[in-house]
This record gives structure tokens, sequence and C-alpha cells, in this order.
């Protein structure tokens, strides 16, 4: 097996383990909310032997021991030999998270320094621990402490007396699998050839015992006349048997590497970019030479294109999408640490697991929601004997739902805990010399609140390791920002707070409000968008020195892209200018250019390093003219308008 | 550096002739609408979209502290690849490609503007030419700008 063969099986492995692993997660949160029960164990049992199968073929040692131990275990717990108490399986747990890390280990190309010596010493005392029937002496039970296993070659005859030898030896490999991994088995009873052809087996197997252990168990086995056994080398193994071979599972999908995912979107939004050229050269053609056939022809290619790189694009914008489930997954396991380490008693309720959204948001979104998740169980919600206090059920609950609204994503994290005090904001705000006093007061509850987003705003007065590390909530804004979201915040005092986050569905191409300011053309993201408006002068107003306009009783700032361009304002002659009303986050903005062209799908492209980042501007993108508009970066306009006055 | 062999475009503002080597050369274009982005350093005229890719487009003549002039029919965008970049340079005009008879070490100052802007000076039929260091062209911190 060459190396590039040998990294793609690993990609394979440690995408299988990643899998698994999280069914470990789950089957352990059922098997520790729900009690125990046979399916649990039996579906725990599964995951650790699959992952022991892989990991010996791929050479893992250290998951290998590790996944044998537990299965082991639970193979006990499964016999009823063995009682499921707490320890036990806090002690589980414990396994998942070393094998979580020794998964990263290998993620990253590491050779795992992770130690489970003590972990897979604590199974096997799990294991002898008082109280416990001692099962009869099957050779494999005695061994519950070695942590290493052979890769064993054996050589299995079948008396010539035996009359059904494919059965038999389907059985023979059934009760070997018991005690040991088969990687392989010549001839494979699985091809259900002639019975005859089943007298010899050339088994080979990883096991736990030594070859003279394994040798005596085969040998109990029924019809077994003759079994042969030797150690095997790991090269000669793998050449034997590459773990593709061992899949034989009739798959209905590929995996894609998602760099290449991103290639293809990248190719596509070419295509979107020429095509929108050809419609435009074919409109100018048309114009020009009416009465030509060839134009009606190039109309019908045209529109084709246009409907296929259509079709295209919303393809692989499908192929990228995942459910939002793949994040959710994780937070059971969080809620349950952090009720023991916060000794609060919260259920989690998870709804529209299955909504989709594109595959870098969702990478993007977690660390902003596990912040969010954090805040609400240390701040938010109350500990069970102040809940009683306050006449709330003892049990917290903590809602975190997806849901798509017109076209966005739209999660929300719910709690039904304190709340957020906006007299202690102010407070703080002003104390942290955020604002000053005479300000404090002025603003409304509503816009209090939204200074938790303010940079080095944290009210845990306690400093916890649950939250409050000196980054608080403007990092979760920041992040949101980032993907073009919206953050909003409800919050009710004593009865909880929501948080209700809006993101695109996909980063890649965009749709976009295209603006001109002076001779250039501009972009304004169509998430960033809550309304457009025409104001006439006199609806203009000026309130603290600054041109803001009323809306809905709303009191929006006005500001010219010019003056954030350093690019002097032109009299238009008209009677309204047109604005923009913006939001990022939680604030609202008004825009003021000097015309709206209309929307367009854009590709989204950087200005490269050489350039880096500009303030103001989020990307460029290549118009339909062949010109290039720069992409303003909405959340930048908002904070240089509202955050220094 | 051995003279003679490496080829190199020789270009010319105002009345100084410089040169960049062929091997550092993506392509050269004509003058081409620019789009200015904001806020950015002075040099930085705008990009351009070169066949998909979007390009930053720089002024030589912002970038050696001369000043600017207009653009003319024979204004050329000098496109080069920058450490994995590719970026245009905007030069007044380009004149051939060429090669080198003799190559001398780059003096402190070339024609009013810095030496350390040249890696050499190439002569050649007694006529010479400031040859570009590209690395330190193109990598400017704010506050050279305009100071030599």
């Amino acid at each position: 097996m060459d190396s590039t063969e040998l990294s793609q099986y690993k990609e394979l492995f440690l995408t299988e383990m990643e899998e698994q692993l999280q069914l470990m997660e789950e089957d352990l949160l059922r098997l520790e909310q729900e009690g125990e029960s046979q399916a649990v164990i039996q579906s725990l049992f599964r995951v650790a032997h699959t992952i022991k199968g892989s990991s010996a073929v791929m050479g893992f040692q250290p998951v290998k021991t590790l996944t044998h131990e537990m299965e082991h275990v639970l193979d006990k717990v499964r016999n009823r030999e063995q009682q499921i108490t707490t320890n036990l399986t806090d002690l589980l747990f414990q396994c998942l998270d070393h094998l979580q890390m020794i998964k990263e280990d290998l993620v990253q190309g590491e050779e795992s320094s992770v130690n489970i010596d003590s972990l897979t010493e604590q199974l096997a005392q799990a294991l002898t621990a008082p109280g416990q029937k001692l099962p009869e002496a099957v050779p494999v039970n005695s061994l519950a402490g070695v942590q290493e296993t052979h890769q064993l070659k054996l050589t299995v005859t079948i008396a010539a007396s035996c009359e059904m030898k494919l059965e038999r030896s389907l059985l023979i490999l059934q009760q070997l699998q018991e005690h040991a991994e088969v990687i392989k088995c010549s001839p494979s009873p699985e091809e259900g050839l002639d019975d005859s052809r089943y007298e010899c087996l050339q088994i080979t197997c990883a096991a736990a015992m030594n070859g003279r252990q394994l040798q005596a168990y085969i040998l109990s086995l029924m019809d077994v006349e003759q079994a042969e056994v030797s150690a095997t080398l790991e090269q000669e193994n793998e050449k034997e048997s590459p773990p593709a071979e061992k899949k034989r599972k009739v798959q209905s999908s590929v995996r894609v590497n998602v760099e290449q995912l991103e290639h293809l979107m990248n190719l596509v939004g070419e295509l979107v970019i020429d095509q929108t050229r050809i419609h435009q050269v074919k409109g100018r053609l048309a114009r020009k030479y009416q009465a030509d056939e060839d134009i009606e022809e190039l109309e019908f290619v045209s529109d084709h294109v246009n409907k296929v790189v259509s079709d295209l694009q919303n393809n692989i914008m499908k192929a990228r999408m995942i459910p939002i489930e793949q994040l959710f997954n994780r937070f059971p396991r969080m809620i349950r640490d952090l009720n023991q380490s916060l000794q609060k008693e919260v259920e989690l309720i998870l709804t529209g697991t299955e909504t989709e959204l594109d595959r870098s948001l969702i990478e993007e979104i977690g660390d902003p929601l596990i912040h969010l998740i954090r805040n609400a169980m240390d701040h938010g919600l109350e500990a069970p004997a102040i809940r009683a206090q306050k006449g709330k059920p003892l049990k917290g609950q903590l809602r975190i739902a997806a849901a798509h609204e017109d076209n966005q994503v739209v999660i929300t994290v719910e709690d039904d805990g304190a709340g957020i005090d906006p007299d202690r904001i102010r407070q703080t705000a002003v104390q942290k010399q955020l604002i000053a006093p005479e300000e404090a007061a002025q603003l409304t509850d509503q816009e209090a609140v939204q200074l938790i987003f303010h940079s080095g705003f944290s009210t845990a007065s306690q400093v916890s390791e649950v939250s409050g590390r000196g980054v608080g909530m403007d990092i979760v804004r920041s992040h949101i920002e980032k993907l073009n979201g919206l953050i909003d915040i409800d919050t009710c005092l004593g009865r909880g707070t929501c948080f209700r986050i809006k993101l695109p569905l996909t980063l890649a191409i965009i749709v976009g409000l295209l603006v001109r300011v002076r001779e250039q053309t501009y972009i304004i993201p169509m998430s960033n968008i809550a309304e457009i408006v025409r104001a006439a002068s006199e609806d203009i107003q000026t309130i603290r020195g600054q041109p803001a306009i009323l809306l809905r009783n709303q009191v929006i700032p006005i500001a010219w892209v010019h003056d954030h361009f350093r690019i002097p304002r032109v009299e238009s002659g008209r009677d309204t200018i047109p604005l923009v009303i913006v939001g990022s986050a939680e604030k609202r903005l008004a825009l003021a250019v000097d015309e709206l062209i209309g929307n367009q799908e854009i590709v989204i492209k950087t200005l490269g390093n050489y350039v880096g980042k500009v303030d103001g501007i989020a990307g460029a993108t290549i118009l339909g003219d062949g010109k290039v508009a720069l992409i303003l970066e909405i959340p930048s306009f908002i904070h240089g308008a509202g955050g220094t006055r | 550096m051995t003279s003679g062999q490496e080829q190199y475009i020789q270009f010319g503002m105002g009345p100084e002739k410089y040169a960049i080597s062929i091997s550092e050369i993506h392509e050269i274009i004509k003058m081409q609408e620019i789009s200015t982005i904001p806020n950015v350093m002075p040099y930085v005229k705008g990009v351009i979209n070169l066949r998909g890719r979007i390009v930053p487009v720089l002024s030589l003549r912002r970038l050696f502290g001369l000043e600017e002039d207009r653009y003319s029919k024979l204004t050329r965008i000098v496109v080069v690849n920058h450490q994995e970049e590719t970026v245009g340079v905007i030069v007044d005009h380009v004149d051939k490609v060429t090669t080198f008879t003799d190559i001398q070490p780059a003096p402190d100052r070339v024609g009013g503007v810095n030496g350390a802007n040249f890696s050499a000076i190439g002569i050649i039929d007694e006529a010479i030419a400031g040859i570009l260091k590209l690395d330190q062209v193109l990598v400017k911190e704010g506050e050279d700008i305009g100071q030599y």
C-alpha cells in the first residue's frame, strides 16, 4: 500500500471514527438519562467493536486497545454479568473523551501522545470489582488486563464428518468474532461456495489472546479438527486486506473532499459571472442586428445556458448543505457536563435539527453558539434552589432551534432563566466607563440590553470557569457579523432570554443590491438590508448633531457612503435621496447612496493579500460588464457611525 | 548575477529607464478602467478584472515617490508575480525586451529614486536602466511613502 493510498484509508477511517464516536456519545447520554437498556448497551458494544476493528487494521494501537477494553466491559454488561453504575458511565465518558483526543491527534497527522493506561486499568478494575458474578472460565475472560492484541493467522480444519461445512464455518467465525477481530477469512463463508470448499479456513484476525490461547479456544469449538496458529506481520496483513475490501456495503453516496467542493463552487461562480456577461452581450447584439436569425439562436442558447448554470449552482449549493444536526449533536453532552459542574438541572430541547445550511457556516457558527449556551447555563438559568424560591419549575429549559425563514437560517437560543437586568447593565457600563452616566440614563431598556454586545463588557461579577473569560458577547457579535448575519436579543427580567441569529444560507454566492456612489458601483449584501426608502430632504432631521430619519417611530442615523470613503458628496439635484436601511447584529443605519441600480447574484472574491483588509470593504466581485465592484462591509459602517458618538 | 543572458523588459518613466527581469513578469496589458478602493495607501490605484481574477494595480510613480502623471496611450500595466500574488504596476511606457552587457551594483540614488529599490544597474550600449528589486519596491510601509 503506498502512502497516498494509506492516507486515503486513514481519511476514511477518521471519518468513520468520528461518526462512531458521535454515536457513542449519544448512546452514553441515553444510558445516563434513561438507564440501562439492552438496546443501548448493544449499540454501544457495536460501536466499540467497529472502532476496534478498523483501528486494528489501520494499526492505531491505543484506539484498538481502549475500545477493546470498552467492548469487553460492555460485553459483560450485555450478558448481565456486570452492572452499569454511575462510576462506570463516567468511566465510559472518559474513554470517549480520550478517543476524541486521539482522533484529533490523528487528524493533525500526529502520533497520539494521549495516555490510555490508567483508563484501561480502571476498566479492568471495574470488572474485578466485588459483587460481580464470575463467568465460566472461557480463556479470554482472564485476559481483561492484557492490553496488547496480536495479529494472528489461523488455519482451521473442519472435521470431514461435518455435514454442513459452510454453516459450520460461519458459526466458527461468529464465535471467533466474540473474542477477536476477524480481518479476513478465505474462503469466506459470505461467498457461499460449495460445501467442500470449506474444509480448511485461512483466517487472519486480531485477538487479545496469544496464539496458544486462541488455538485452545478454537479447538474447543464444535467440528474443529485441527487448528494452527501463526503470527502475521502487520504489513503483510495490510497488503492482504486493505480495509476497503472489508467494507462491502453498497453505498449510494460518495464522500467528496471539502476543498474539491469549494473549487467546484468557485468554478460555478465563474460560470455565473460569464453567463451574466453573455446575457448582456446578447442583449446588445439583439438591438444591433434585429433581423439576424443567428440572434434568435444565440438567445435560445443563452437562455438554456442560463437555466443550466442556475440549476448547476443550486445543486452544488445543495451538495454543500448539511443538516445542523451535526452541530447540535455536540450540545447534549455539553449540557450534561455543564449541569454537573454548575450544579444545575437544565433540560435541553433541540428542534429543527434537520435544517440544512452551508457546511462552512456550520463550522463558523459553532463557537458563537457554544458561547451563548455557556452564557445561558452560567448566568441565565438559575440553580434549582433559586428557581424553587421564584416559583419556577425546578428544571430549567434551554431551547435551541433552527429553521429556514425566507432564504435565511434562523437559530434561536432561548432559556427560561433570570433574564437580563437593564439597570445592572447600565451600572456596569458606567462602571467600566463604556458610556457616561447621563448617557446611560437616556437609554431605553432595550438599548441598555444591547450594551452587552459592547466590547469590554462582561457582567459576571465573578469570572467563572464556564464563561466570562474576558471574551464576551462582542466576540459572538463580530463572529456573526463576519458571516453577514444578524443577532437580536429579547429578554424579560425573571422570565428568560432569547437570542435570535439570522444567517445567510451560504457564504460564497450572495444576493447583493447594486448601488452607485459617484461613478463607481458598490454592492450591499442583501442579508444586511432591512429595507429601502427614499427620503425627501425635509424628512432628514438632526438629532444630537447627527443626521437621522424617523422611520415608524425609530430613529435611524444616516451615513453617506461618500463620507466613509472620503469622496465628496454630489448634489443630485433630485428631491429625494435613496436610503438603504442596513442592519448588522442589533444596530440599524441608513446608508445614503447616489442611485439604486438593482439586485444581482454575485460571487464574493477577496481583494487578495496584497491589498489586505480594507475598512468598509468585505470583498469584490466581477459584474456582468466585466467591471470590478466592491462589496460594502456593513458592520464597519455601523460601528463607524454609532461607535464614537 | 551573470550579465548578458538574462532577459529584461525595459520600460520608462519620464526620462529614466527601468527594467524588470522577464521571469518576474506575468504579462503586460494596456491601461484599463480601474475600480478604486477607498481607504487604502495612495499608491494602490484600485483593482482590475484580469480574465476573472481580481488584481490590484499600483502606481510605480507613487511607489518611487515621483509626481503622478496623466495616463496616455502608451501607459501600460506590467502584471508581475509577487509572493504568490498577482499585482499590476502602472508604468509610463514599455520599450522592449533587452539584455545587458554589464551589470553593476546600484548606487544610493538612481535618477532621484532611492537605490534600495534596485537590485542592480544594467548597462548596454552606453544606456543604463535601474533593475527593479520587486520585493523591495512592492512592500512599503505607510511612512515610507513620499519620503524620497
